[in-house]
C-alpha cells in the first residue's frame, strides 16, 4: 500500500517534480533522534537504487555536495547515549543541520520508518519539531480513513500527527505499511529507471 | 563426518549428561544437567570449561554443542540462557541442538550459558512463575524444562557487594547485578563465577574466531523492548536488512543499537572487544509481566513459547542470510531444519522436539 496525500501530489518522470520540488542525487542520510531508523533508510535506498551515503548524526561539513537531505526521525535513549548527547542537544543540532541544508539550497525529505514503537514523548518532540522543514514526508502508519492492517506496535501515525503535520504546513506525504514500502516511494520520488532482471 | 560417528558423540554428549546428573546428586556444586537431545546434526560436545578450566566441576559449567556444516564457512555462537527465566532463547537453542543441520560453516550452541541461574527461580520479575514447564512430544511424552533466573545462584558466589562495579569499565550497578551474566561481560579468568563464565565466553570466541555471535533473550510483554534486534554498531547493517526482511515476512521487529555509556552487556562488550558481529534478540514473555498471576510461560495467547522460538531463530536466520549478503559467503553460516520455522507459529512447541 503506498498512498501520496497533501498539497502537491508526487509525479512521474526522469526528472521527477513534487509539484514545484524537484528531488535529485546525491542524497545524504542521517537520523535525528539517533534510532536505529536511519541504517534502515540506508537500506531502503540501497533497494531503491539510489546513490546515498549514510552518516548517524552528519555534521554540517558533510552536507556539502548532497543535493537531498533524508532525516530519519526518532528518538532512541541508547542512540542518544551514544551520541553523548540529550534531546536538547539533538534538537540544537539538527536545527543547525536544517538550517545549513536550507542555505546550501538541499532538499529535505522526513521520513518516521519504525512505526508506533517509535513514538512517544521525546520522538515526538523531535517529529513535531523538525517533520514541518520536510519538503516531503514518508511515514509507516494509516492514512485517514483508511483500516490499518498490519500489526498495530507498526502504525507511526495512529493518532494522525504526520497528517495533521502534513495538511497544517501543505508538505506532500506517502503512507506506507512497511518500512521497505519506502522503496517505491523514492524510486519514484527520484525517477529511478527500473532495472533489468 | 559420517552419521555413525556422529551418533557415537550424540550417545557420548548423552551419557556425559547422565553422570553429570549423577554426580550432581552427590557433589552439589556440580553443572545442573537438563533435557537437551541432541540430534544429527551435532558433530561434537564440549564444555565450557575447556575454554576456562577453573569452570570444570562448577555450577556455571555447561555443554557447548557444535554443528559442523559440510561446506566452510564462518562460525555462529548461539546462546541461549544468559537469563535462564527467559526461556524462548534456552528453547530456540535446544530445538536448534535437536533438529538443525548445520550447511555451511560452524554453529556453537550453549543452550544454558548461565548454567547457575537455571537450577532455580527465585521469581525475580513475577513470583507466580514456575520452578518447571512442560511440553508434549508428537510421540506423546511429556517433557520437563526448568524456568531458570535471571541471575547466577547465590550459593555459587560470594554475597553481593552493596555496589557492583563492572569490570573494567568502573561502571556501578546495583550490588545484586554482580550475579547477572549479562552485566559481567567481558569477564576475568580468576573472578567471580559470573565473571568466569563470561570470560570462557570471550575464549570461545577468541579461540574459535566466531563471526556472529546471537544472544537469545525475552523482556515482558509490555516491555519497551519486547520484539527487538540490538546489534553492535559494527552491525547496524546486518542488524538492518534483517529487521526488513522479517517485517517483510511478517515478524514486526524494533531496531536497537548498543549503548555506548552502558557496560557489561554481550551486544556491546563482543563487539566492541572481538571481532564477532554481535546481537542480541528480546522475544515478549509474559513471565516476565508482574501483573500477570501464575503466567502461562507456554500457551498464553498473546505471546506463546513457540511463537517466541520461532521469532528467535527465523531472526537469527535472518542476520545470517544478510551477513552473508553483506560480508560474503567465505564467512556464511547456514542451515536447515526439517519443518518450517512458520509452523512454529501457533504450534505446539513440544511436537518439533526430539
Amino acid at each position: 500500500m503506498l498512498g501520496v496525500f497533501g498539497a502537491f501530489a508526487a509525479a512521474q518522470g526522469d526528472d521527477v517534480q513534487t509539484g514545484s520540488l524537484t528531488f535529485a542525487q546525491p542524497v545524504l542520510i542521517t537520523s535525528i533522534g539517533q534510532s536505529a531508523g536511519a541504517a534502515q533508510a540506508r537500506v531502503v535506498a540501497i533497494k531503491a537504487g539510489i546513490d546515498a551515503a549514510y552518516t548517524q548524526r552528519a555534521t554540517i561539513e558533510e552536507l556539502e555536495g548532497f543535493a537531498t537531505l533524508i532525516v530519519v526521525l526518532g528518538a532512541s535513549s541508547k542512540g542518544l547515549g551514544a551520541a553523548g548527547v540529550n534531546i536538547d542537544g539533538e534538537i540544537a543540532w539538527a536545527t543547525e543541520l536544517l538550517d545549513k541544508a536550507r542555505e546550501l539550497g538541499i532538499q529535505v525529505i522526513a521520513m518516521h520508518i519504525e512505526g508506533g514503537a517509535r513514538r512517544g514523548p521525546s520522538s515526538d518532540e523531535i517529529i513535531t519539531t523538525f517533520a514541518p522543514h520536510g519538503d516531503y514526508l514518508i511515514v509507516k502508519g494509516s492514512m485517514p480513513d483508511v483500516q490499518w492492517t498490519a500489526d498495530e506496535s507498526a502504525n507511526g501515525n495512529a493518532d494522525g500527527l504526520f497528517t495533521t503535520i502534513a495538511t497544517e504546513n501543505e508538505i506532500p506525504i506517502a503512507y506506507i505499511d512497511a518500512t521497505l514500502g519506502a522503496v517505491d516511494v523514492l524510486i519514484e520520488l527520484f525517477g529511478i529507471p527500473p532495472t533489468e532482471d | 563426518m559420517r552419521k555413525a560417528t556422529r551418533s557415537a558423540f550424540v550417545w557420548i554428549g548423552v551419557g556425559v549428561l547422565l553422570l553429570s546428573a549423577t554426580c550432581f546428586s552427590v557433589c552439589g556444586t556440580a553443572p545442573t544437567s537438563h533435557d537437551v537431545r541432541p540430534g544429527y546434526g551435532v558433530s561434537e560436545m564440549r564444555w565450557l570449561s575447556d575454554y576456562l578450566p577453573a569452570l570444570e566441576g562448577t555450577a556455571g559449567d555447561t555443554p557447548i554443542y557444535v554443528l559442523r556444516g559440510g561446506e566452510p564457512g564462518g562460525a555462529l555462537l548461539l546462546l541461549g540462557g544468559t537469563h535462564a527465566n527467559e526461556i524462548a532463547g534456552v528453547m530456540a537453542a535446544t530445538l536448534f541442538v535437536e533438529r538443525a543441520t548445520v550447511t555451511r560453516g560452524t554453529v556453537y550452541v550453549i543452550p544454558h550459558a548461565n548454567n547457575s541461574a537455571s537450577r532455580y527461580n527465585s521469581g525475580v520479575f513475577n513470583a507466580t512463575t514456575p520452578e518447571w514447564f512442560e511440553l508434549t512430544t508428537g510421540a506423546g511424552e511429556l517433557r520437563r524444562f526448568r524456568y531458570g533466573d535471571r541471575r547466577t545462584h547465590p550459593e555459587d558466589q560470594e554475597p553481593d557487594p552493596d555496589v557492583f562495579v563492572h569490570y573494567p569499565s568502573g561502571l556501578e550497578l546495583d550490588g545484586d547485578e554482580a550475579r547477572n551474566l549479562n552485566r559481567n561481560h567481558p569477564g576475568i579468568p580468576d573472578g567471580t563465577l559470573t565473571q568466569q563464565i563470561s570470560y570462557a565466553l570471550f575464549a570461545l570466541v577468541n579461540e574459535e574466531e566466531v563471526d556472529i555471535l546471537v544472544d537469545m533473550h525475552e523482556s515482558s510483554l509490555t516491555g519497551r523492548l519486547a520484539n527487538t534486534l540490538v546489534s553492535h554498531p559494527r552491525a547496524v547493517d546486518i542488524a538492518a536488512f534483517a529487521v526488513l526482511d522479517l517485517e517483510m515476512d511478517g515478524i514486526a521487529l524494533k531496531q536497537e543499537v548498543s549503548s555506548e555509556g552502558f557496560f557489561g552487556l554481550s551486544h556491546r562488550e563482543f563487539g566492541d572487544r572481538t571481532d564477532a558481529f554481535a546481537f542480541l534478540i528480546e522475544s515478549a514473555n509474559p513471565g516476565q509481566e508482574a501483573s500477570i498471576e501464575n503466567p502461562d510461560v507456554v500457551n498464553d495467547p498473546r505471546s506463546p513459547l513457540a511463537d517466541r522460538v520461532q521469532l528467535q531463530l527465523r531472526t537469527v536466520e535472518a542476520i545470517l542470510a544478510n551477513h552473508a549478503l553483506l560480508e560474503g559467503t567465505t564467512s556464511g553460516i547456514s542451515f536447515t531444519l526439517p519443518f518450517a520455522l512458520t509452523e512454529l507459529h501457533g504450534g505446539n512447541l513440544g511436537m518439533f522436539m526430539r
